[in-house]
């Protein structure tokens, strides 16, 4: 096994709504290339920590780390510029437009006919057609409607957009609630197909036997706090859910 | 997919046109509502299919359509705006009144700036104060409106200035024709290019569809929102100064009640009420359609007091319609 390099670390982690403090110096960190399972029972933190991560909003504390330089983004645009593209249920596709315009949403090619820039339509479908087809979705025409398409279907558009805008690490935010066992198994199969490219995944789930297949490492949040970080060689799926059940480390994981 | 093709064929259009056919020709519905009635008055009336009605028609369609273009647009980007009756109003009087003092280009250019300046208020107190902005244009509306009235008194005044403005907006250009309806057509295919061909297209269109996942992909969600509420501000103040420059008068009771025919004019062509979905080429013929029954009522004989009746189970019947597509679109 390579050597491991750290991709992104986030440090002491605060973040208050109203008098709620919904994270509570909370760190974690990254690898370049792994897959790291953030777990949580609802409520725990989990989508307020990688809120702040895709720069969604700010900490009110803490300090973030990306490539070995410290950043702060004041929107998703400047997380997306620099390789970090988060995947969730419902907030990656607009279900009343185009496939292809969705997938270039935000970062759609233009061609210059004199002094204005329109679309590049038939890039764009061009594009996307070959990027969803690649992904094993068949769809008749990019032109077609996300509302059209699975939650499968769904999320693969979204993780293959992100992987054909040379995504960094990727995000995904309960990707596999509300889907069929066959559809899970698919995007899991996904998940290892973006990890083997080199991209780092952010796996989060409240369901351990949804990420203990694919990830090596998991972190586990209760109410804002960070209660434990394993490996997989170290506990089974049991001592996780035992971890967020209680919210204590036992004695012998702890290292 | 075979399946779910026939999941999807639209009962209300009989079974030779599917779901995504109609999705793609999104303009069908109201193009054949026009082409309908526009044989039903032009074979009841014998004046109806002449060129002088047709023009006379084309200017009504232009003052009206022009501001539902503004309004459409922005309800693309899923937000009302019930201000730009006031605004057309408002915008013929200040344009009036500077074109007296200075001369009619200045005046214009003033005009156009504060409607502007309306527009970016309707879209900060919408946005700041998370406020529907069917309540925050609403009190818009009635503030204008109210303000205007009680600054003139209800008293008109008429327009004696230069003829450079009147020129270029609306006096006649030969055969009926005035340059009011040029303009309705170079800005309705002006505001479709930039709808469905531009990036600032695609973001309007993903702000109303869902401005969760707009904002997570990046787009500004809400200087699109207020540019657009700027835009809808614009508009209906072009529209404003064009009707004022063909009457030669402005009066602050002008436009009551236009707001709603330039939504049901968007809705007819389409537009969907909330948001993410509609087209300028529909509100094109949805605003035609609005003109053509107010005239063509008359001349087939109904009294002018139907033309509302109309409008009404016209404008019932296609957000029925949309409603059904966008049921179809889940």
């Amino acid at each position: 096994m390579q050597e491991a390099t750290l991709l992104a670390k986030m440090v002491n982690m605060e973040k208050y709504f109203g008098a709620v403090q919904a994270l509570k110096k909370v760190s974690i960190e990254v690898q370049s290339g792994e897959i790291l399972g953030l777990l949580g029972d609802n409520g725990a933190g989990k989508s307020t920590l990688i809120k702040i991560l895709a720069g969604v909003f700010p900490p009110d504390k803490g300090e973030i780390f990306f490539e070995g330089s410290r950043v702060n983004f004041s929107s998703p645009r400047d997380a997306r510029a620099m390789g970090i593209e988060t995947v969730h249920q419902a907030l990656s596709l607009v279900d009343i437009m185009s496939i292809s315009r969705n997938f270039f949403l935000g970062r759609e090619p233009t061609r210059r006919i004199g002094p204005i820039r329109l679309l590049d339509r038939k890039k764009m479908n061009e594009e996307c057609e070959k990027a969803v087809t690649g992904l094993g979705v068949r769809v008749r025409s990019p032109n077609e409607f996300v509302s059209i398409l699975s939650g499968g279907e769904r999320q693969a558009i979204s993780i293959g957009r992100a992987m054909h805008f040379k995504v960094k690490l990727l995000i995904l935010d309960e990707p596999l609630a509300a889907l069929s066992v066959r559809e899970t198994r698919e995007v899991l199969r996904q998940v290892e197909k973006v990890r083997e490219s080199g991209v780092s995944v952010i796996f989060i789930t409240h369901n351990v036997y949804h990420v203990y297949p694919v990830a090596e490492r998991f972190v586990m949040l209760d109410r804002g706090i960070k209660i434990g970080e394993v490996y997989k060689k170290d506990a089974s799926p049991e001592d996780i859910i035992e971890i967020i059940a209680t919210g204590k480390m036992p004695k012998i994981l702890k290292s | 997919m075979e399946n779910s093709t026939n999941n999807m064929g639209v009962e209300t259009r009989g079974q030779f046109l599917n779901f995504s056919q109609i999705r793609r020709w999104p303009e069908f519905g109201v193009i054949l509502a026009f082409l309908i009635l526009f044989t039903f008055f032009s074979i009841f009336s014998s004046k109806f299919l002449t060129l002088r009605n047709i023009t006379g028609i084309l200017t009504i369609v232009s003052e009206l359509g022009i501001m539902a273009i503004g309004v459409a647009f922005l309800m693309i980007a899923g937000e009302f705006d019930l201000s730009v009756s006031s605004v057309y109003a408002l915008s013929g009087f200040l344009f009036v009144t500077l074109s007296n003092s200075f001369n009619s280009p200045l005046a214009f250019i003033i005009t156009l700036t504060f409607a502007a300046f309306i527009g970016f208020c309707n879209g900060m107190i919408t946005l700041r104060a998370h406020i529907p902005s069917f309540i925050a244009t609403l009190g818009m509306m009635l503030f204008l409106r109210g303000s205007l009235l009680a600054v003139t008194g209800g008293e008109s005044v008429s327009y004696k200035s230069d003829i450079i403005m009147p020129t270029l907006l609306t006096r006649y250009i030969g055969h009926g024709f005035r340059p009011s309806h040029i303009w309705f057509f170079l800005l309705t295919l002006l505001f479709s290019l930039v709808l469905t061909n531009t990036r600032y297209g695609n973001w309007v269109f993903a702000t109303g569809g869902n401005k969760e996942v707009a904002r997570a992909m990046g787009v500004n969600v809400n200087k699109v929102k207020v540019t657009n509420f700027m835009l809808s501000s614009l508009m209906a103040s072009l529209s404003g100064c064009i009707v004022i420059s063909r009457f030669n008068l402005a009066n602050a009771s002008f436009g009551t009640g236009m707001e709603l025919e330039a939504i049901a004019s968007a809705v007819i062509g389409g537009t969907f009420l909330t948001g993410g979905y509609g087209t300028i080429i529909g509100v094109f013929f949805g605003a035609f359609l609005m003109g053509m029954m107010r005239t063509g009522l008359v001349m087939i004989g109904a009294p002018a007091y139907w033309y509302q009746t109309f409008v009404g189970a016209i404008l019932i019947i296609a957000a029925t319609i949309n409603l059904k597509l966008r049921r179809l679109e889940m």
